[in-house]
């Protein structure tokens, strides 16, 4: 969690965002974009990620963010990035073994497709 | 404009056909007056701003192009039950393919039927949707044998078409330019916790007819907040709204001396709203109501108050002090023989469990948007799962009708239990924030206000006794169960402002508004010759001392009350196994002979690894850096579900450092509805279980809690997440679908403390495992 002045000149992406990044990144035409979702979304749906929900788009963003960096995390380094930051990345409902799945599943997503 | 009336197994079916309006659907969601309802069964059928119970249109709207809408008064907080096995059980009542009910209304409080609370979501709201569905569906073939021409038993319905006699007709031709009135009993109390029920004798479907339920079909909502489009309650916007924070007390005692005034220089917009001691401070700009509010506490003087116990005494407080003698003592209904004499024998262990106050934590702080229009209508817009009780009590405050009041839902994060009675924050705040200022107004709870006025689920202790004969057959068991009343549902803004409420729990025969502590555990070891449970209620923690009537508020939360029996119980069985030197799964197969607990238990061994030998680990020791590991487990019957749990742990001695590794757990819930969605609601609790077992403890002083955030308290992190396992047991020939969302936190929280056991040789009589209680357990002498 950053103040909204830390990050004046820079891009951000939220929630609303990730297809047009996805789309940007990959180059997609405009209908290919319009009917594309970014891959970790499309795995958070495939694996039924979310319960209540509330604490999911911070859970997007973080594992867009380490999928872009690391193309293949391992399971501890998926901990690792949802452990990182000022505060771990918290899910009352417990949903974290539901997400380490959804982030490989992703990767492998982006790894065929790229 | 022809009608009829008709009798379809205790419903009655009127018909109009309509002369004028062509290609109307069946008319769904009219909304009656009160004159209309005279007569009813139910004890309260509310009139304006309510849908009528008794016809099925209230609860599914079958349309033209023969798709389905489908209402129910629950609310489903994330664990998809509305939204998939609710679909699936009235697919199977209407015939009529899952794609088929496209759309699902939920929870609002005008446009649903039945209220009630959102919990044991197959028992309450899942019953309610099968009868209506099943009403409907013998109206259906009533119809299609008046108009195909063809008697009513030669039809046959799939896929939402009736053919019979060489003829079809599919639901929506049925019902297009019909006006279809199909009333049903009900029965019941919409505002209250239960809601209203569904009864008489409808025709539901064998299980063995079934084919749409066993399938699993995804949660159709989960789209809309994976990729931004949900309307969260947090972003509920009304025009001309503004914003609130509450200054809250000081203490959980502390009345009002003088409420701290507004610097205009500063805060020019910002108002300050007293009423009672409920100080309130709105703006019209969100950020200048939270500024303001917290310059307006720091001037607001408070009486002090110091009434509650110190926390490291809580227990022993709660033993000795707490009153105990004033509400009757509830026996258990399996009791039977008499322990006294197998107490005489030499095997035998007698211990004392105690579980701690835990918060419901939902991960965003509560927030409602309250609006009191000029013409006495009150809207209010929340997260909340029980809407219709919400209602009820939000117009006991205002004095006003029940028909006045309105309660729209949105989703919002999970609190598992806290408002299953109607309170689940901030709604009466913003109501009486609202009625003051005459605009809309949006109050959103501080971290710090989440946790310590919202409610707790309450502390507990038990002193079991557990006796066995030479073969290690259980001869006795006893159990003391003592426990703080569970359930206030009283709206505190109100309770603080002095404004009318319920009572809050006392000694009463109401069975939710009471200190009683019932046996909520199921006995599950038939083969024991002797069994006395006994349950102790008292009065909620600092309530009675509390000049404001506040106190230590508890209320039930996932697994409400069974956790808090279950824990010593299979703990104090594991001990005993151990002490008849039997493997704890064996020594628990030799108590019972049902068939469908042997089968969860033999399923978890065999999933999770189980090493069948005595306890402790030959290896376990109580000192040292380096790990040991130890496995635990632990059974239940939950509302029909049978559970067994297998938790695979390591702990570190010398640092108090508990792991879990492993997270095993059979269930059978006699029929799976939606095998997927069930996996991830038991993940989802085993997960909340390692949490409790790990971690979570509500802080406080002698003034109130002092958990303020997620340092003071902590929950479980993705770090400590194990390997989680989770076998399911189908068994449709018992007839019925058990729930699946509980039991599987309360499970881990006894099986972890076993495993502790078995791992160090020192039990865990006390939760959480912190490493300082663990440290302090490892090194008292025994």
């Amino acid at each position: 969690m950053w103040p909204a002045t830390a990050v004046a000149g820079k891009q951000v992406t939220t929630l609303e965002g990730l297809p047009a990044r996805w789309a940007t990144q990959r180059k997609l035409t405009p209908e290919q974009a319009q009917q594309t979702l970014h891959p970790v979304q499309q795995a958070w749906i495939d694996e039924q990620v979310p319960m209540c929900g509330f604490c999911q788009n911070g859970m997007m963003i973080k594992a867009t963010e380490l999928l872009e960096s690391n193309a293949s995390p391992s399971v501890q380094q998926i901990t690792e990035a949802f452990m990182s930051g000022p505060s771990p990345h918290l899910c009352r409902c417990g949903t974290y073994s539901a997400i380490l799945t959804a982030v490989q599943r992703a990767a492998a997503a982006m790894a065929k497709v790229g | 404009m022809a009608s009829e009336t008709r009798n379809v197994h205790g419903a009655t079916l009127t018909r109009r056909q309509f002369v004028l309006t062509g290609g109307t659907l069946v008319v769904g969601a009219a909304l009656l007056g009160r004159e209309v309802l005279k007569g009813s069964p139910a004890a309260q059928v509310t009139g304006k701003n309510s849908l009528d119970a008794r016809l099925t249109t209230s609860w599914f709207e079958i349309h033209a192009d023969n798709t389905i809408l489908m209402r129910t008064g629950k609310v489903d907080f994330g664990q998809s039950t509305a939204h998939t096995a609710y679909r699936q059980l009235v697919a199977e009542e209407l015939s009529v393919p899952f794609e088929a009910i496209t759309t699902v209304v939920m929870g609002d409080t005008d446009r649903t039927p039945d209220g009630g609370f959102s919990a044991g979501y197959l028992e309450y709201g899942g019953t309610n949707l099968k009868k209506a569905a099943a009403y409907t569906y013998q109206a259906m073939l009533d119809l299609a044998a008046t108009t195909l021409n063809v008697d009513k038993t030669k039809l046959s319905v799939k896929d939402g078409v009736i053919t019979g006699g060489g003829k079809s007709v599919s639901y929506g031709d049925l019902v297009r330019g019909q006006d279809l009135k199909l009333t049903i009993p009900v029965a019941g109390d919409l505002t209250s916790m239960f809601g209203l029920g569904v009864t008489g004798d409808a025709r539901m479907r064998p299980v063995a007819q079934y084919s749409v339920v066993g399938k699993s079909f995804a949660n159709a909502v989960t789209p809309a907040k994976v990729v931004a489009k949900e309307l969260w309650v947090t972003d509920v916007r009304l025009p001309d709204m503004w914003h609130g924070r509450v200054v809250h007390p000081k203490t959980l005692g502390s009345t009002l001396v003088k409420a701290g005034a507004i610097d205009k220089a500063q805060f020019p917009n910002a108002r300050v709203i007293v009423q009672g001691n409920l100080v309130g401070v709105v703006a019209p700009d969100e950020w200048e109501a939270i500024k303001a509010a917290q310059a307006v506490e720091a001037s607001t003087t408070w009486t002090d108050w110091k009434g509650l116990p110190i926390q490291a005494q809580l227990h022993k407080w709660l033993r000795d002090q707490a009153d105990w003698k004033s509400t009757p003592v509830v026996k258990g209904e399996k009791n039977h023989g008499s322990t006294a004499d197998a107490f005489q024998g030499p095997s035998s262990l007698t211990a004392s469990y105690q579980l701690p106050f835990m918060k419901h934590a939902p991960i965003g702080p509560t927030v409602a948007v309250g609006d009191v229009r000029p013409d006495g209508t009150v809207f209010v817009h929340t997260h909340n799962q029980n809407p219709q009780a919400l209602r009820g009590q939000l117009a006991m405050m205002l004095g006003t009708s029940v028909d006045n009041v309105v309660v729209r839902i949105y989703a919002g994060p999970g609190h598992y239990g806290r408002s299953n009675g109607g309170n689940a924050g901030a709604e009466d705040e913003a109501v009486l924030l609202s009625k003051a200022l005459g605009k809309p107004v949006r109050v959103q709870w501080m971290r710090g206000d989440d946790l310590m006025w919202s409610t707790q689920s309450p502390a507990a202790f038990s002193d079991i006794r557990v006796a066995w004969d030479a073969q290690g057959v259980v001869s006795a068991y006893q159990a003391d169960h003592y426990m703080p009343a569970m359930q206030d549902d009283r709206l505190v803004g109100a309770v603080i402002a002095g404004l009318p409420t319920p009572p809050a729990p006392g000694v009463s025969k109401d069975p939710i508004a009471s200190t009683s502590n019932s046996i909520q555990d199921p006995w599950l070891y038939g083969r024991v010759a002797n069994v006395a449970e006994s349950g102790f209620g008292t009065f909620q923690v600092g309530q009675q001392s509390s000049p404001l009537g506040v106190g230590l508020r508890d209320h039930s939360m996932r697994t409400p009350g069974q956790l808090q029996q279950n824990f010593p119980r299979e703990v104090a069985f594991s001990e005993a196994a151990a002490a008849a030197g039997i493997d704890a799964i064996e020594f628990r197969l030799k108590q019972t002979d049902d068939a469908r607990l042997i089968g969860a238990l033999k399923a978890a061994r065999e999933a999770s690894g189980w090493e069948t030998r005595t306890s402790p680990a030959p290896h376990a020791k109580a000192t040292g850096t380096t790990p040991v590991t130890g496995q635990g487990v632990s059974v239940m019957l939950r509302s029909g579900t049978y559970w067994a749990c297998v938790c695979q742990v390591s702990v570190v001695p010398a640092t108090g450092k508990v792991a879990v590794a492993r997270y095993t757990i059979a269930v059978d819930p006699g029929v799976v509805v939606n095998p997927m969605q069930l996996k991830r609601q038991i993940e989802g609790g085993a997960l909340m279980g390692l949490s409790h077992a790990l971690h979570e403890e509500m802080a406080f002083d002698q003034s109130g809690v002092t958990s303020r955030d997620w340092q003071t308290y902590p929950i479980l992190t993705m770090a400590e997440v194990p390997e989680i396992k989770v076998v399911i047991l189908s068994h449709p020939e018992v007839g019925s679908a058990g729930g699946g969302s509980e039991a599987a936190n309360a499970l881990a929280i006894s099986a972890i403390a076993a495993a502790f056991f078995d791992a160090t040789g020192r039990p865990a009589r006390k939760l959480p495992l912190r490493p300082e209680y663990v440290q302090a357990m490892l090194t008292a002498r025994t």
